[in-house]
């Protein structure tokens, strides 16, 4: 066995990782975490971004296609291996608890995709890229202020459909553009929770993280125009029950939806034009 | 909670740094990730006593850190890290055999308690027999540590490894069967490990009764 031949074929693979180290990520000051879980620092949480981008930017098909082929650095190897570890473990709890669980939704629900309902077990996303996607998706969501603050505020039972955010079921069979939706509205949603104060707001102390709050992360205009081309038919998003209603414009960063209230009054395009 | 620390053998640190890992264990987000990464793995370069051990020190800051943030910096920028040294680890021998035998008992020892949901790490496979079989050619055999470095690594992980790719391991076993019979010029004290090793992954990754007290008892008068 030449181990010759794997030293060359990985220094081959050396010039991949590049894709994953861009500049910081614009909409970071609501989030805890990097893209890649990891708590913000300064080092490649940002590639996930750029390569992330891609992905979503891609017309509805098979699925995501990635300008980035599967890491070579053994960091997101590990990482990716635990993903879908913890995949595969929440496949098989939900093939268990699925008709149960499927019951209370259908009670509790009164905003999901109905078309696409679909009994547990039955008609489950098995798809394990789909399911990936999706939990990363769901992870971006849920690895933000807002929403500690809103598992906080509000514990499972209290919650009321339609006005509390619940998380979209990855294991539902969506069309692509359906479940990209959904996760949008989700996040539109949990705004209602971000803190309060930009400027005093304060991130998980840390000191790994050096980028300071940036209350002035700018609209690119270039995103929002996907967001017009992508979904022409916003009519329904709904107001957070707060005055805070944060214009979510952009689809380039999954991870992060809004922006600033304060650019939002200045440079906003004009109109909700987010999901 | 400082007898712990001495079994993560720090004492071969300086004052600061030894106040840096402690802080780590404690307080992962308090400190510099990066620089705790880079302060272990140069270590484990060049110290062979604390490389056996470091992978505690690793696992434990990678613990202390997904229960206090749910984060895993740490244990990306170490893997990334190992990385690196791993791309290099041909010139480092050709450099210092001392520093190539503590990057494997490293890299080994981090195979071994780093563990993603109890499993051993995937992507560490690979490189950990390309290490070890680097270590059962011809030009390792005759230096007595390398051949003392492989046979404690499969000692340790020998059965993990082989759980995990099992082709490899029947690979590397004909290398040490070749070595142990045809190569000239060996030390008897590396014949008498390699022999020791063979029975060992014969006996299914242990040494019978007999076989032990032929290896590891004092010999009678």
């Amino acid at each position: 066995m030449s181990h010759k031949n794997k030293m060359k074929r990985s220094e081959a693979r050396v010039g991949e990782e590049e894709c994953r180290s861009s500049g910081p990520s614009r909409w970071s000051h609501s989030r805890k975490r990097g893209v890649d879980g990891s708590l913000r620092n300064n080092s490649d949480e940002d590639g996930d971004d750029w390569c992330r981008h891609a992905s979503f930017t891609t017309p509805e098909s098979s699925g995501p296609v990635s300008r980035c082929s599967r890491p070579t650095d053994w960091g997101s190897q590990v990482e990716d291996e635990e993903m879908r570890r913890d995949m595969h473990k929440d496949m098989q709890r939900r093939r268990i608890l699925g008709p149960e669980v499927t019951q209370r939704e259908r009670r509790a629900s009164s905003g999901s995709s109905g078309s696409c309902d679909s009994r547990e077990g039955e008609n489950m996303e098995t798809d394990e890229s789909v399911l990936l996607r999706r939990q990363k998706q769901i992870s971006y969501g849920k690895n933000t202020l807002a929403y500690d603050r809103y598992i906080k505020e509000v514990p499972k039972h209290l919650r009321q459909p339609g006005i509390h955010p619940k998380t979209p079921n990855k294991f539902r069979k969506y069309s692509r553009r359906s479940w990209d939706q959904q996760v949008k509205l989700w996040k539109v949603k949990l705004h209602a929770w971000d803190p309060p104060s930009l400027s005093s707001q304060k991130t998980t102390p840390n000191s790994n993280s050096s980028q300071e709050l940036d209350p002035c992360e700018e609209l690119d205009f270039g995103d929002v125009m996907d967001i017009e081309l992508d979904f022409p038919t916003l009519s329904h998003s709904e107001h957070p029950p707060t005055a805070h209603w944060v214009h979510a414009s952009s689809v380039t960063d999954q991870d992060y939806l809004g922006t600033p209230v304060k650019v939002q009054r200045t440079e906003s395009p004009g109109g909700p034009d987010m999901v | 909670m400082e007898n712990s620390t001495d079994d993560y053998k720090i004492q071969s640190f300086d004052l600061e740094t030894q106040t840096l890992l402690k802080t780590a264990l404690k307080d992962p987000s308090s400190v510099n990730l990066e620089k705790v990464s880079n302060v272990i793995v140069e270590q484990s370069l060049k110290d062979c006593v604390f490389s056996k051990e470091a992978g505690r020190i690793c696992y434990t800051i990678v613990q202390a850190e997904a229960k206090q943030s749910s984060g895993n910096v740490f244990r990306r920028l170490l893997l990334n890290r190992l990385q690196q040294e791993f791309k290099v680890r041909e010139e480092t021998r050709t450099r210092s055999l001392q520093e190539w035998v503590c990057y494997v008992t490293f890299i080994c020892n981090i195979f071994d308690y780093l563990k993603v949901n109890d499993m051993p790490m995937v992507a560490l496979v690979q490189p950990v027999y390309d290490c070890l079989t680097r270590l059962a050619r011809p030009d390792a055999l005759t230096n007595e540590e390398e051949v003392d470095c492989l046979v404690l690594q499969l000692h340790r992980i020998g059965e993990q490894l082989e759980k995990m790719n099992i082709q490899r391991m029947d690979e590397l076993f004909f290398l040490l069967r070749d070595g142990f019979l045809l190569q000239e010029g060996l030390a008897s004290m590396t014949r008498l490990l390699l022999l020791e090793i063979l029975e060992f992954r014969a006996g299914g990754w242990m040494l019978n009764s007999t076989a032990h007290k032929y290896y590891y008892s004092e010999l009678a008068e």
